[in-house]
């Protein structure tokens, strides 16, 4: 009983994905025929997905590609020395700073937005790569801070206090001594940000703004799918080079990344 | 332990007051950059919604007038958002029993450490990888009127489904895709409940005679009460601002029936350039998920306490 049901429920999971990947290699004719069966397969329409003027699939990845790299390096560089700070320092002011912190966790979203737009005309960065991948990265501060200072509060303070009898600084300290430590609190918070920057819909859509020009995976697809919804020799192709590389890199990382994306679903 | 007991006797109070200013200065340049950012565009924005729900801001005028409580009195009697708080309510609703039921169900079914149990959890996990944006489009190819599926119901011989065409069904396949998608979180956060269960309680209850349901009911249900509560705000929480699907299963359709409220605060704002209006809603909105999810809490604890006592 169980396990006829659990492969029932497989199925029922893995169809859409099958659907996906099968009609993004046919024609429109054959799609409407037979959308479930395997027959005159061709890479005629992924070609053309490849090269759709609406939507230029590979500057897409580059774009996306480029803001997962900014938002995680820059995210690193600004939570960890902070967290560090508020881990290993007993004062009151830093406590409070950390329930500061944690205050942003429960803010949502929606309400930002609007406001963002203001703050970001207001500093000359709305439309801009700069603007976008600083607010993203103000995203991930909360719960980053949260993750390093709870992770470095496991690390024994000796071995700060060895590097400074060694004559190490603070900044050398934290990040010859302390930060090469912090490996899997780092790992799990660059697979969340990695996954809510790449699918991220809502802020690059108005922070970048058609305008810009500039499309990320998600903002591409919309532009390239909403109008022809009903060309499946578009949405198919189109669809399913979206996703390629994030269900590659779910495949080979799964273990890292459920556990990665489940920390991140309780962090509201 | 020596190390700090000794340190003092060693530095001189000239000594010493060097390093700490300096180390002051270090310790701002660790803390102050993640600090200044998160005030001007985190801190500062929040204030800034409460400032531009009560002024007229379009998104372009540099100074908005200021308007009072006139958006909150517009919005109380806005038709479209009342529809659309409905349609956001109920999505919740349902949805949360959905994801809760399935994801605690499932997380029963593949619990225990096997191959096919992590192959399991991996499928039903997957969804979740995806943006919400390409799951939306992916199941309105399926199930739109000349999707996958109507396909194949036409060619033998039947009607039409009108999965995404007639309202109640769209809200209703609306319901289910967000289930679809998400139940596997749910899955792994009630696999995780499950682990803290007393395995000694169990074993007892199975010695005295209780069946699976019973055993089901009063040791393993009762144990997993604080994960329950934790599923259940987070689902209401996630799915109080449905915003993705929406715009790529149905985009608000048909006739604008299946807009939820985030659909509503985004398009009011940015295509009727009306962002004063929709501050107001999102504060609303704001408003209404701390309540709910303080409700929960409130009431699952009570709950609790009397499963305790």
């Amino acid at each position: 009983m169980r396990k006829p049901f659990l492969w029932a429920t497989v199925a029922f999971m893995l169809i859409p994905l099958y659907v996906l990947t099968v009609n993004a290699f046919k024609d429109q004719q054959d799609i409407l025929a037979n959308p479930f069966g395997l027959g005159g397969l061709t890479l005629e329409p992924l070609g053309r997905a490849l090269t759709n003027p609406q939507f230029n699939v590979v500057k897409g990845y580059a774009v996306t590609l480029l803001f997962v790299v900014s938002v995680n390096l820059l995210s690193v560089v600004l939570a960890a020395p902070a967290a560090y700070v508020i881990a290993r320092s007993p004062k009151r002011r830093f406590r409070v700073l950390m329930l500061f912190f944690l205050a942003g966790t429960f803010i949502p979203g929606q309400v930002l937005v609007i406001p963002v737009v203001y703050v970001l005309k207001t500093l000359g960065l709305m439309g801009t790569i700069r603007g976008f991948v600083l607010f993203e990265t103000v995203l991930t501060l909360p719960f980053s801070i949260f993750l390093y200072a709870g992770y470095i509060a496991t690390v024994p303070a000796v071995l700060d206090q060895a590097a400074a009898v060694d004559g190490a600084g603070r900044l050398r300290t934290f990040w010859q001594i302390v930060f090469p430590l912090m490996r899997p609190a780092v790992a799990t918070m660059v697979i969340l940000n990695t996954f809510s920057v790449w699918n991220d819909f809502v802020n690059p859509q108005i922070i970048l703004g058609p305008g810009s020009g500039l499309y990320t995976v998600t903002t591409g697809v919309y532009a390239a799918v909403s109008q022809y919804s009903t060309d499946y020799t578009v949405v198919f192709p189109t669809l399913l080079l979206a996703i390629a590389p994030l269900l590659v890199f779910f495949v080979f990382m799964q273990r890292h990344i459920i556990s990665g994306l489940t920390a991140g679903a309780t962090k509201g | 332990m020596t190390l700090t007991r000794e340190a003092p006797l060693v530095t001189t109070p000239v000594v010493r007051r060097k390093p700490r200013t300096r180390d002051g200065w270090v310790t701002a340049i660790m803390v102050a950059p993640a600090t200044v950012l998160y005030i001007v565009m985190l801190i500062v924005p929040v204030g800034l919604a409460l400032y531009l729900s009560l002024t007229d801001w379009d998104g372009f005028s540099a100074n908005p007038a200021f308007v009072g409580a006139a958006n909150y009195v517009n919005l109380l009697d806005d038709p479209e958002l009342r529809r659309a708080a409905l349609v956001t309510l109920l999505v919740a609703a349902a949805g949360t029993a959905g994801l809760n039921l399935l994801g605690l169900g499932f997380a029963l079914l593949v619990n225990g450490v096997s191959r096919a149990n992590t192959f399991f959890r991996i499928v039903l996990f997957y969804p979740h990888v995806l943006s919400a944006l390409v799951v939306g489009f992916l199941w309105s190819a399926i199930l739109g009127t000349t999707g996958a599926v109507n396909n194949l119901v036409t060619t033998w011989g039947g009607e039409v489904l009108p999965f995404l065409s007639d309202p109640t069904w769209a809200t209703i396949t609306m319901i289910a895709v967000l289930v679809w998608a998400g139940f596997g979180v749910n899955v792994v956060l009630y696999l995780a409940g499950l682990q803290a269960v007393p395995h000694s309680l169990i074993e007892a209850a199975r010695i005295d005679g209780a069946t699976r349901l019973q055993v089901f009911r009063n040791v393993t249900l009762p144990a997993l009460g604080p994960s329950v509560t934790v599923n259940i705000v987070l689902s209401l929480v996630t799915l109080l601002k449905t915003y993705d699907l929406v715009v790529s299963l149905t985009a608000g359709g048909p006739a604008g029936q299946t807009q939820t409220v985030a659909y509503l605060i985004l398009w009011n704002s940015f295509h009727d350039a009306r962002l004063g209006f929709g501050s107001a809603q999102s504060v609303l909105l704001m408003l209404v998920t701390a309540a709910l999810a303080f409700v929960v809490t409130r009431l699952r604890r009570r709950g609790e306490l009397a499963v305790h006592q």
